[in-house]
């Protein structure tokens, strides 16, 4: 009996994920309740969808690492109305493994500019030129695909099917070997405040 | 272009070479709704750029209901729709920097048909999504009438039709994400410059500490026209990039 608690309360975990982080509009309260909780009543299964969402939200925010959530978890335990420590165990057994990728979402959501979806490069040799001084100029071509995160624009619900990809940016640059080396000077910056970054947080 | 003699390709990160081809840079401005150089009388005008990245549009307000949209479609007589449907056409095919939806409401009404601005644009908006989605996918005239008649129950056999002859006729000279790539020009690169940035927290999350990169490139076309664009990376996305150029830089030596 305890055993279908705990794998309903996981499914429905899982689900309040869906709904919250990955904006999955697939999934409805509505399915979550037919599948996991069917002899719920419905008033109570509202109140343990709420109770659910606030936690993992709370859990979530604070980003908290196994001891905080102990800690956390074991307050709500003591709670009127709060958890009991099966739940307790499903929770901490679901965020250590859900953990890294609820980050992930909730930095994408909160990133708006362009990001690199990826970078291409060759290097061309011009081996004859107008210009003399041109011969045997070794030079690289680089292109940058740039993007918006929220990559798939979702229509709403009715237009579910017709997922269309935001297009990409093109920029195409040429760099000769001086533009490289520069270029790799002001990256070797970046990965120096990127090590003094380590050391302050 | 290289107007400048023989060019051989000694190294590359990827598969393909990335081809050259000598047409106008128009969709890399087009699609982020630019209309450099299109001269005034398109500034004046309400040109829609459809610009995929416009968060209005995004957003429920703009959105009534695509059986809406098809109600309005039902409004335009066959030779009109098919009118509408030929000029997001030449847009999606780059050959006009955007529809004029002022233009589109004027003829329309001026037809008697009952549309306004609104709806004329949330119409036009929503007809070049499927045409470019299709376009993205491949799609034969078959596939899409049928995506479209499951859309919604309103479309008529006429309306469809439309869209059927369009599609045949045009829907494969839409400029794809591929194509539009080939139509850029190469630039030069005038300048680099970075910031480091720490996402401390956001609304949804009150302990984001999240540090990213963010570049901003100054790149003169060779028309000597300089534009900037930025974009971020997270710290792996970073040493990926820095690997790369190493990598870039090593060739260069050797070559």
């Amino acid at each position: 009996m305890a055993e279908q608690h705990s794998q309903s309360l996981s499914g429905l975990l899982s689900g309040l994920v869906q709904l919250i982080y990955y904006r999955n509009s697939g999934i409805t309260e509505q399915m979550l309740k037919e599948q996991l909780y069917p002899d719920l009543p419905q008033q109570d299964f509202r109140i343990l969808l709420e109770k659910m969402a606030g936690i993992l939200r709370s859990i979530a925010s604070a980003d908290m690492d196994l001891n905080q959530l102990e800690a956390f978890l074991t307050a709500q335990t003591k709670k009127p109305n709060g958890i009991t420590p099966e739940q307790a165990t499903v929770l901490t057994k679901f965020w250590k493994s859900h953990k890294v990728k609820i980050r992930e979402s909730l930095i994408n959501q909160s990133k708006w500019e362009n990001c690199l979806r990826n970078l291409s490069w060759r290097v061309d040799l011009k081996s004859q030129s107008r210009h003399l001084d041109q011969i045997n100029t070794p030079v690289a071509i680089v292109e940058f695909e740039l993007g918006k995160n929220n990559q798939i624009f979702q229509f709403p619900l009715e237009y579910l099917h017709w997922n269309v990809t935001q297009e990409s940016e093109f920029l195409c640059l040429e760099l000769n070997e001086i533009k490289v080396n520069q270029l790799l000077n002001k990256l070797a910056e970046i990965e120096k405040s990127i090590g003094a970054l380590s050391y302050i947080s | 272009m290289r107007s400048e003699g023989r060019v051989e390709i000694r190294a590359t990160n990827h598969r393909a070479p990335i081809p050259r081809c000598p047409m106008e840079r128009c969709d890399f401005h087009l699609e982020r709704g630019y209309i450099e150089g299109a001269g005034p009388q398109l500034r004046g005008a309400e040109v829609l750029p459809l610009d995929m990245a416009d968060p209005q549009t995004q957003q429920g307000t703009a959105w009534a209901g695509f059986d809406n949209v098809v109600e309005s479609v039902s409004k335009l007589p066959q030779d009109l729709f098919a009118e509408v449907c030929q000029q997001i056409m030449l847009y999606l095919q780059c050959k006009i920097p955007g529809v004029n939806t002022l233009e589109m409401v004027e003829r329309l009404q001026a037809a008697g048909v009952e549309l306004d601005l609104e709806a004329t644009k949330e119409l036009v908006h929503v007809i070049s999504l499927f045409f470019r989605s299709a376009a993205q996918s491949n799609m034969s005239a078959e596939e899409l009438i049928a995506k479209l008649a499951d859309s919604s129950s309103k479309w008529s056999k006429q309306m469809l039709q439309v869209v059927r002859h369009v599609w045949t006729e045009q829907g494969k000279l839409i400029a794809t994400p591929e194509d539009a790539k080939h139509m850029l020009t190469v630039g030069q690169l005038v300048d680099l410059e970075w910031k480091l940035g720490m996402a401390v927290s956001s609304d949804n999350c009150r302990s984001l500490n999240h540090p990213y990169v963010t570049m901003m490139l100054k790149v003169a076309n060779p028309s000597g026209e300089i534009i900037s664009r930025s974009f971020e990376m997270t710290i792996p996305q970073f040493q990926n990039l820095s690997k790369q150029f190493r990598e870039v830089a090593t060739v260069l030596e050797m070559v």
